[in-house]
């Protein structure tokens, strides 16, 4: 029961992360459409970010906590001002395959950037083991999950009340009709990125301050596109909740059937999802018109 | 000379090349792959013997992606299912070469099937992505079927010996690449221009509109699927035998991606695009490695130490750059220069 119950938790924590950067990959596709492929590079980079500064600049948590927004925001602006703006218009294939180029070129760069050797984000707290009932939690984890309860609180007030909010709604239903009531599409594709950046980066962070940092961090990016799937590529709600259900099976499967288990568990369960519900538990249904 | 298109016939629409001179210079090409092990190094027929391995592969993801439009981004699973096919009937159960290599297209083609059969109700990304989930649950399975394949310790491969000849040296090797790359490139050359080949591009232009003309989209596509796994996963055993030694690590991820930058760069839904894309793709780190040593012997020290990421920073590179100002690939630009040298100097 114990062992059960551990799994759930330290399944929580990482389905957290997860769940933040699938509401990365959530955002950008209900604003533009595409599935940004370079999503869990973006991740690490911000995560990396981070770590740089919590060793040249200063350990305190607001300051790399800063600093590590901005970065992700300014990081989100650039690539979608220099890379993804100028295939505006262009088929979906062709957009989708630029991220995947800029996947392999931001994972590379990495690694030239930084080292290959993993490192670990120490910012004086997160590693610090708290004990509930007889069950040892790291502080890290926690705060990971409260900051993702906090996010989907946010980001449903935000989609439901703001006016940028609605207008983002409006772009990804319809864009045309969208720009005709005065919106700009790519501002908010912009911001779009911008957020997508910041939400996927808070989610790398955290994993950088329970786990490590190391350039097989991508993928995390590729773990959390399960979570998307499941949630509805373009709920971002249902991204996050599809996060924490993917952390959770993946601890379990990992737990009780064999590490092997683990690393796949959230691959099958794309395939089983694709197969029974294509647009996922909370997405809408794609109807096509001839 | 050509002096235009002289169709008259529905029989020319449909012939494998319009025009003799294709006929002439195929041969030479021909030719001159033969010639290559006599003249080459073993630096440069290595070279060689890459591009033909790679051509095969290309080709088959090409009748799924560029002839039927299915986008995969997990080949790298078809390509290692037939490696390991072949190694697993070969180096452990002793068969004949040959039925290694029917093993080594049969193997992945069913395992496609199962890849294949819930794609069906899939379109564009998210068959992307259940493709990409594959080339990762496939890998596991290979891993965790240790009394089949080792698991994480790999298969020793043999160069193969067949029907009495071996190929053991890298010449010989290089003739049974290009007959396997010839063979494949006339088959798809086939298939795109049969009743079949035309099914295909009506599903990738407009399904609902194939669908309506009387095209089976669930056959069409899983036979898009078998047809492309059965091709890559013989590139898969060819390149298994290449590198004399098959594992998981053997096939990165990179390789999907490598399979799709050439599909890019050599311009989706043609053959002679595969063609003229792998000997891009296969040659551009190598002529970048050389550019950069020209400048500086330091330049030239970071190429060795840094190889496998600056070659996938110039696939990225060479995907976005191709996909933003030629999205139409290498063929593309070769039929916009031979329109121009037709028709110069008038516009069209």
């Amino acid at each position: 029961m114990q062992y059960l119950i551990q799994l759930l938790i330290s399944g929580l924590a990482i389905g957290a992360i997860y769940g933040l950067i699938a509401m990365g990959f959530a955002v950008i596709y209900k604003s533009t459409g595409l599935v940004n492929f370079a999503q869990g590079e973006m991740t690490m980079i911000t995560a990396y970010i981070a770590w740089t500064i919590s060793t040249t600049v200063s350990g305190n948590v607001f300051v790399v906590a800063a600093g590590a927004i901005l970065a992700a925001v300014l990081l989100g602006l650039i690539i979608e001002r220099l890379v993804m703006r100028p295939m505006l218009g262009e088929p979906v294939f062709a957009t989708v395959m630029v991220t995947i180029g800029l996947a392999v070129i931001l994972r590379s760069a990495i690694n030239f950037i930084w080292d290959a050797y993993p490192h670990g984000l120490d910012i004086g707290m997160g590693r610090g083991i708290v004990h509930l009932g007889s069950i040892g939690v790291r502080t890290g984890q926690l705060a990971v999950i409260a900051t993702l309860l906090l996010l989907l609180a946010a980001i449903w007030a935000f989609f439901r009340y703001s006016k940028v909010g609605v207008a983002m709604r409006a772009v990804a239903a319809d864009d045309r009709t969208a720009l005709l009531m005065g919106i700009s599409a790519t501002r908010v594709h912009a911001l779009a990125w911008a957020a997508s950046s910041v939400i996927a980066g808070i989610g790398g962070v955290f994993f950088a301050l329970s786990y490590d940092l190391s350039p097989a961090m991508f993928q995390l990016g590729l773990k959390a596109f399960p979570a998307t799937i499941l949630g509805g590529l373009d709920a971002v709600l249902g991204s996050g909740i599809g996060g924490l259900l993917i952390g959770i099976t993946e601890n379990l499967a990992g737990g009780y059937l064999g590490s092997g288990m683990k690393e796949v568990a959230g691959f099958a369960m794309i395939i089983v999802v694709l197969m029974v519900r294509p647009f996922g538990i909370f997405g809408e249904r794609d109807i096509e018109r001839v | 000379m050509r002096t235009g298109d002289y169709k008259q016939t529905y029989g020319e629409l449909v012939a494998l090349v319009d025009s003799p001179p294709v006929w002439l210079w195929s041969a030479v090409l021909l030719l001159a792959l033969i010639a290559a092990p006599f003249v080459l190094n073993s630096y440069a027929l290595s070279f060689v013997i890459i591009i033909l391995i790679t051509v095969t592969g290309a080709l088959g993801l090409n009748i799924l992606t560029g002839y039927t439009g299915l986008i995969s981004l997990g080949h790298v699973g078809f390509l290692v299912t037939g490696a390991y096919a072949y190694a697993v009937l070969v180096s452990k159960y002793h068969m004949p070469p040959l039925v290694g290599f029917l093993g080594a297209g049969v193997v992945p083609a069913l395992a496609s099937l199962i890849v294949g059969a819930p794609s069906l109700r899939l379109k564009g990304l998210y068959l992307a992505i259940t493709t990409l989930a594959f080339s990762f649950i496939i890998n596991t399975v290979i891993l965790e079927m240790r009394w089949l394949t080792n698991g994480a310790r790999g298969i020793q491969v043999q160069r193969p010996e067949i029907l009495g000849v071996s190929f053991d040296s890298d010449a010989a090797f290089t003739y049974l690449c290009l007959a396997i790359a010839a063979l494949t490139l006339l088959a798809t050359l086939n298939i795109r221009r049969s009743r079949v080949g035309r099914a295909f591009v009506a599903i990738r232009d407009n399904d609902t509109a194939a669908r309506v003309m009387g095209i089976n989209l669930h056959a069409y596509k899983l036979f898009a699927f078998v047809t492309s796994a059965f091709i890559t996963g013989i590139a898969g055993a060819l390149y298994g035998i290449y590198l004399s030694f098959v594992s998981v690590e053997g096939f990165p991820f990179l390789l999907s991606i490598e399979a799709l930058a050439i599909l890019i760069v050599g311009g989706l839904g043609s053959a002679l695009g595969a063609v003229l894309g792998t000997v891009l793709i296969v040659l551009l780190p190598e002529a970048t490695r050389l550019v950069f040593s020209l400048f500086s012997a330091q330049m030239d020290a970071t190429f060795t130490t840094g190889a496998q990421e600056l070659k996938s920073m110039l696939y990225g590179l060479v995907i976005i750059l191709f996909l933003r100002f030629q999205p139409r690939g290498l063929v593309g630009a070769w039929h916009d220069i031979k329109r121009a040298w037709v028709h110069w100097p008038l516009r069209y």
